[in-house]
């Protein structure tokens, strides 16, 4: 779900661009580590795998069909870190070339999608990758991949204040289960014809315990948790406690409330700041390399 | 493949077309941000600024009726929650969600039908993001034709074969297995022309007087434009 400009409530997009930066930042490092800067172009390449397997389509029953969101895949392939820098590579392919989701949205859509969705979704692989449930922790490292992305994108909906009734919210959530279902399936068949093409194909998930990755997946998982009761909540609750703690702005609540009167040059001002202190974070980060 | 055609549009030569593609960048995300915490006056707001792009997408030379109806792309994904507002009993908060959508996504197209994509990823380097993962989105754009065109192959010979879950599986794995292959090939290639882990571009983009100018009248248009209709409205 790629979420376009418009739809995210500041506090929501300038929260989630700052938290995504830096991730993304720091993975790319680690992910140049692991693979040395001259693998740039295997990396493009499988994102442009991942790109074109979106047209090819895999039928579900009932006449529809789906495709593949490859973010689990490329973990187990590639390995997370590797997998994370491709997915964000081709958000911006999209968000640029495609308008499919939108440049503020950037990093809220590169935190869901390329960094937790794609670490909660190799943590059962690095669980119980190596044993008998070895299928099983494919088909649930996809699954789990997709449903943890899927519910970020909608809990920051709801709490950006965009309105949906129950029923709405009950059908998302099916159809979020449906395609994760369909992802864990398709990427434990297109592993199963992988080994049998080449095994080496496939990661073996490493033996040490990696601190970091358990961490991120840790935090995706509890953010998802927090995302269902979210979404489970009636919307509008959560709105009215945004309002009265002044935390949220919604798209038009100024019409009521006029939360920007003539404190919004301040307001901006202090926000400019605080972008620019993410930004020369970023780079500081990335000029030791 | 239609997204070709924002490669035509990007390779013109309009005095915004030669400008430096950080100014461009700056600029676009100042609109961005103006418009996306407008609360008071958005359909006036929006509506400007829509018409400021489109006079912008004019001066550039760019075809307009094209620009407007591929900013469009957005809309079915809007157009469905826009109606959840609607039937929840928010119609100002639906509109707002379209009115947003769409002339953002007018911005940033301004934006990439008059920078060469190669530009604006290397403007995006120069402003502080982390190089590695802008080269492999380089080489994504580079390859993403190549790959979606076997892609369309293996559809058609795995529709030939039944169709099956197990065929679209197979066909899968074999465009993976082609597209590591492909890789190594690329990659070996590149080495032997004396590739050294990053692009060598054949000139630096240098910020001109002129883009100066551009970076000022762009990041302050937005914010006097907003100031403005606030006093009024």
């Amino acid at each position: 779900m790629h979420i376009p400009d418009g739809f995210l409530s500041t506090p929501v997009w300038a929260a989630m661009d700052a938290a995504a930066a830096p991730a993304v930042c720091l993975i790319a490092r680690r992910a140049q580590r692991g693979f040395d800067e001259s693998k740039a172009p295997l990396l493009g390449v499988m994102g442009a795998f991942v790109f074109a397997a979106q047209m090819i389509n895999f039928p579900v029953g009932l006449g529809t069909s789906t495709h593949l969101v490859g973010g689990a895949l490329l973990a187990f392939t590639l390995g997370p870190a590797a997998a994370s820098v491709v997915m964000a590579a081709i958000l911006a392919i999209q968000a640029l070339v495609f308008q499919d989701g939108g440049i503020l949205a950037l990093g809220a859509n590169t935190f869901n999608m390329a960094v937790l969705g794609v670490f909660a979704g190799y943590l059962p692989y690095q669980l119980w990758g190596r044993g008998r449930a070895r299928r099983a922790a494919i088909f649930a490292g996809a699954a789990l991949s997709v449903l943890t992305s899927a519910i970020l994108a909608l809990s920051e909906l709801l709490l950006s204040g965009v309105r949906m009734t129950a029923a709405m919210l009950g059908v998302s959530l099916a159809l979020f289960v449906i395609s994760a279902m369909a992802e864990g399936a398709i990427s434990l068949a297109v592993i199963g014809a992988l080994e049998s093409i080449q095994p080496g194909f496939v990661r073996q998930p490493s033996m040490q315990r990696s601190f970091a990755l358990a961490a991120v997946a840790l935090v995706a998982i509890l953010l998802v948790t927090g995302g269902v009761l979210v979404a489970s909540a009636a919307p509008d609750g959560i709105q009215k406690l945004g309002q009265a703690h002044n935390l949220i702005t919604t798209p038009l609540s100024g019409y009521q409330i006029s939360l920007l009167g003539e404190g919004w040059l301040a307001k901006a001002g202090a926000g400019v700041a605080g972008l620019g202190l993410v930004y020369g974070a970023c780079v500081l980060m990335g000029r030791k390399r | 493949m239609h997204h070709v055609v924002l490669d035509q549009w990007s390779r013109g030569s309009s005095p915004l077309h030669r400008r430096d593609p950080r100014a461009k960048i700056i600029s676009l995300l100042v609109l961005l941000i103006v418009l996306a915490t407008a609360t008071r006056g958005l359909p006036l707001l929006a509506v400007s600024f829509a018409g400021i792009l489109c006079a912008v997408a004019v001066w550039a030379r760019v075809p307009l009726g094209g620009v407007l109806s591929r900013a469009m792309l957005v809309l079915p994904f809007t157009l469905v929650f826009a109606a959840a507002s609607w039937i929840g009993g928010d119609p100002a908060r639906g509109a707002a969600l379209v009115l947003k959508a769409y002339v953002s996504a007018l911005g940033a197209l301004v934006v990439v039908s008059t920078t060469p994509l190669p530009m604006l990823l290397r403007g995006v380097e120069m402003l502080g993001a982390p190089r590695f993962l802008l080269m492999v989105a380089q080489f994504l754009y580079r390859y993403l034709f190549v790959i979606s065109e076997q892609a369309q192959h293996m559809r058609k010979a795995a529709a030939a074969r039944g169709g099956s879950f197990r065929s679209a599986a197979g066909a899968l794995a074999i465009l993976f297995a082609r597209s590591y292959e492909q890789a190594g090939d690329i990659h070996r290639a590149m080495l032997a022309r004396g590739f050294q882990g990053r692009f060598q571009p054949l000139s630096t983009p240098h910020f001109h007087k002129a883009d100066v100018v551009f970076l000022l009248l762009g990041s302050t248009a937005p914010i006097v434009v907003r100031a403005a209709l606030e006093q009024f409205v």
